[in-house]
């Protein structure tokens, strides 16, 4: 790409970061003033109602406690019923969510050797996802590139266009996709974690496309889970990668061929009006100069086999206006007959490209050489 | 039928080493983090227990409290007096939570609160990451020829074979960018967050430039920072051109598994040489283009060792 698709499409995406965040502080904002009025009106209730209590001990306290769950551990609650955030399970839905960048955050290591760890281990790990993400929407896309063809069979029968045939696949994919791997999650989802249906499709959404800010997380509660969810939402995210991934790109593809074609059709449409306008003024230049330059050949030749005719039949030129009627068709035949000629003496100059590009050689369908040899032929009739 | 069968055999070769990567790393962590997490759920009940032995409060009602608190502080308000200033909203902060939408970096130090926000964050992210990552991939795509193509080419004219020269510019790159966009900006913020070490610089470094973004550890929300939307911004520019590095180094690297052999070993799509021809490429047809998902992985190469998302655009 040159450099200035690549800058245009940049400053386009700083421009799309800037709306954005307009829009994010116009919606959030308020809603952020609030929840601060409300949890200082609770710390203010919180000190008035235990006087024994004063505001630094408090502040202590609260730094504390936030920076042990930032460490993953909640201080409510007693010992006994908290189940670890690094049990095996936990830590394998750790080690998922690192190699496949999504990153919720809601566990994170803390200590040094763990940090040291976390970076090796997602070297490695992350193209070892690629490749099998890879492999997953390869046999994907097969997968779904076989029932399209079926269905593509039954349409064809239809006689439907190819163009539309595409159209109706790709929207079937999307749909059947979304279905699948957004719809249907989001509802278990909801009925399982307890989310409302926003929260939910939100979630999916953030994970699937590996943003994963954390604030929701599957499985994070400790509500009594199946055995098999974990394994199951796992499961989930590695096909509804793949599918994000094919999404994505599609949409990829369509802001690229978008922007391809606009540009080619802008540029086309361009090139094509400066030919029609070019090929239409040398045209009028050409029949302007050519139909002066034939009146008065017309004018010569004329009077050259008038002067013949008089010659051979007799007849004063000065007194012209008296012609038998054999005589007048004939000579009225032989003005009809040089009717044609004025385009083909267009086309017997060697025009420009343009001109003979548009096809005016064949505005007449005659050639060139067919005039002289009928005007020969009428001419040897005459003697 | 025989490479079908092969290709199947490896992909269930790669699912089952998957799984096994990952139960190695889940008892790593385990076991590293496990004691320390214990120590400081102790710590925590004696905090209790100090607290509420000292005061009048009673542990019911330090419980609704402390879950307040949490909550709160769960979506980025904090309780804590120094900090009621700084909003986490404000258009810097909020270009910066833009960007990390639509870098899927996705701290999650702030998340949206309305439903609005979050109905937009939906479709800002549909649009916003195919764009960035077309974004991304058109930059590396012109930085390919003076960063990996003419050094390439010139360490060929010194004398090397094809493929040692790429190698050792390969090296040379990774050197690069390890100094440039790990070592550099770690030091850095080590020195203008207070409570970082260099350690966790690098981690921080790391986590981001390869999207995951925990959110462990967020610079600029630090309470009373000095130029606070400057800061954000340098490090939205920071990470953008860092994506870029990353994504050219794995590029060049794919050339250089191509040129290896690596890739037909695994019978992974090629590199296509499609660079000096981005311009003279053939305008699809009149039918939209083929979406289909085969299509996609026959004809334009995932980059395997790429990003495990999007990989389809990245062209090659």
């Amino acid at each position: 790409m040159r450099w200035k698709t690549v800058s245009a499409i940049f400053f386009l995406v700083v421009l799309y970061l800037i709306i954005g965040a307009t829009v994010f502080k116009a919606l959030e904002q308020p809603y952020e003033s609030a929840q601060k009025l409300a949890i200082l009106a609770e710390k203010l209730k919180f000190l008035t109602m235990h006087p024994c209590v004063n505001s630094s001990e408090l502040e202590n306290l609260v730094k504390q406690v936030v920076s042990a769950v930032r460490a993953g551990v909640n201080p409510s609650g007693s010992l006994s019923n908290q189940t670890s955030l690094w049990d095996l399970s936990s830590s394998f839905f750790f080690a998922g969510t690192v190699i496949t960048t999504i990153g919720f955050g809601n566990i994170s290591p803390h200590t040094e050797g763990g940090q040291i760890f976390c970076i090796v281990y997602a070297l490695l790990g992350i193209p070892l996802f690629g490749f099998l993400l890879a492999g997953v929407g390869d046999q994907l896309g097969t997968i779904f590139g076989k029932g399209i063809a079926k269905v593509e069979k039954m349409i064809v029968k239809w006689k439907v266009s190819q163009t539309k045939i595409r159209v109706i696949s790709t929207l079937l994919f999307i749909l059947f996709g979304c279905l699948i791997f957004v719809a249907l999650p989001a509802v278990i989802f909801k009925h399982i974690e307890g989310w409302s249906t926003l929260d939910s499709i939100y979630f999916v959404v953030i994970t699937l496309t590996t943003i994963g800010f954390g604030d929701f997380v599957a499985g994070e509660k400790g509500l009594e889970y199946l055995d098999y969810y974990k394994p199951v939402v796992w499961f989930w995210i590695l096909v509804g990668l793949a599918y994000f991934a094919a999404v994505l790109s599609m949409i990829g593809d369509w802001f690229r061929v978008i922007s391809k074609k606009t540009k080619e059709e802008v540029g086309e449409f361009r090139a094509h009006a400066a030919e029609w306008t070019a090929n239409v003024s040398a045209e009028f230049k050409e029949t302007r100069r050519r139909l002066s330059v034939d009146i008065y050949d017309k004018f010569q030749r004329a009077a050259s086999i008038k002067r013949k005719l008089s010659s051979e039949l007799g007849i004063n030129t000065s007194m012209n206006q008296e012609m038998t009627p054999g005589k007048r068709t004939l000579s009225a035949n032989l003005c009809e007959d040089r009717e044609p000629y004025p385009n083909l003496t267009l086309s017997l100059s060697p025009v420009p490209g343009a001109l003979t590009r548009n096809g005016s050689l064949y505005l007449n369908g005659l050639s060139p050489d067919y005039a002289d040899r009928r005007e020969i032929a009428i001419i040897e009739n005459l003697k | 039928m025989r490479s079908l069968g092969k290709s199947w055999l490896l992909l269930t070769g790669f699912v089952l080493f998957y799984i096994i990567y990952l139960l190695f790393g889940a008892l790593v962590f385990s076991s590293i983090e496990r004691p320390v997490e214990e120590k400081l759920r102790h710590d925590m009940d004696l905090l209790r227990e100090e607290f509420l032995n000292q005061s009048c409060v009673n542990a019911a009602s330090l419980e609704r409290f402390l879950v307040r608190v949490l909550k709160a502080h769960k979506y980025g308000v904090s309780v804590l007096r120094n900090s009621s200033e700084t909003s986490n909203w404000d258009l810097a902060s909020s270009m910066f939570f833009a960007n990390t939408l639509v870098t899927t970096v996705g701290y999650g130090h702030t998340t949206p609160l309305s439903d609005a926000g979050k109905a937009f964050s939906i479709f800002y992210a549909l649009m916003g990451v195919p764009f960035t990552m077309l974004v991304l991939t058109a930059c590396v795509q012109r930085l390919m020829y003076p960063l990996v193509l003419a050094p390439v080419s010139l360490l060929q004219r010194s004398g090397l074979e094809p493929r040692p020269a790429t190698m050792v510019h390969f090296l040379l790159l990774l050197l690069l960018v390890v100094l440039c966009f790990f070592l550099a900006p770690a030091a850095v913020f080590s020195v203008v967050e207070m409570s970082w070490t260099f350690l966790d610089g690098i981690y921080f470094c790391f986590i981001s430039l390869c999207t995951i973004g925990l959110g462990d550890f967020v610079p600029a929300t630090q309470p009373g920072q000095r130029y606070r939307a400057l800061y954000q911004v340098g490090v939205m520019v920071y990470l953008f051109v860092g994506l870029m590095m990353m994504y050219l180094l794995l590029r060049s690297f794919h050339k250089m598994a191509d040129l290896h052999g690596l890739t037909t070993f695994l019978q992974l799509p090629r590199c296509e040489e499609s660079d000096p021809d981005e311009d003279r490429e053939p305008i699809v047809d009149d039918e939209p283009r083929q979406p289909l998902p085969k299509d996609q992985a026959a004809s334009k190469p995932l980059d395997p060792a790429s990003q495990p998302s999007y990989n389809s655009i990245n062209k090659g």
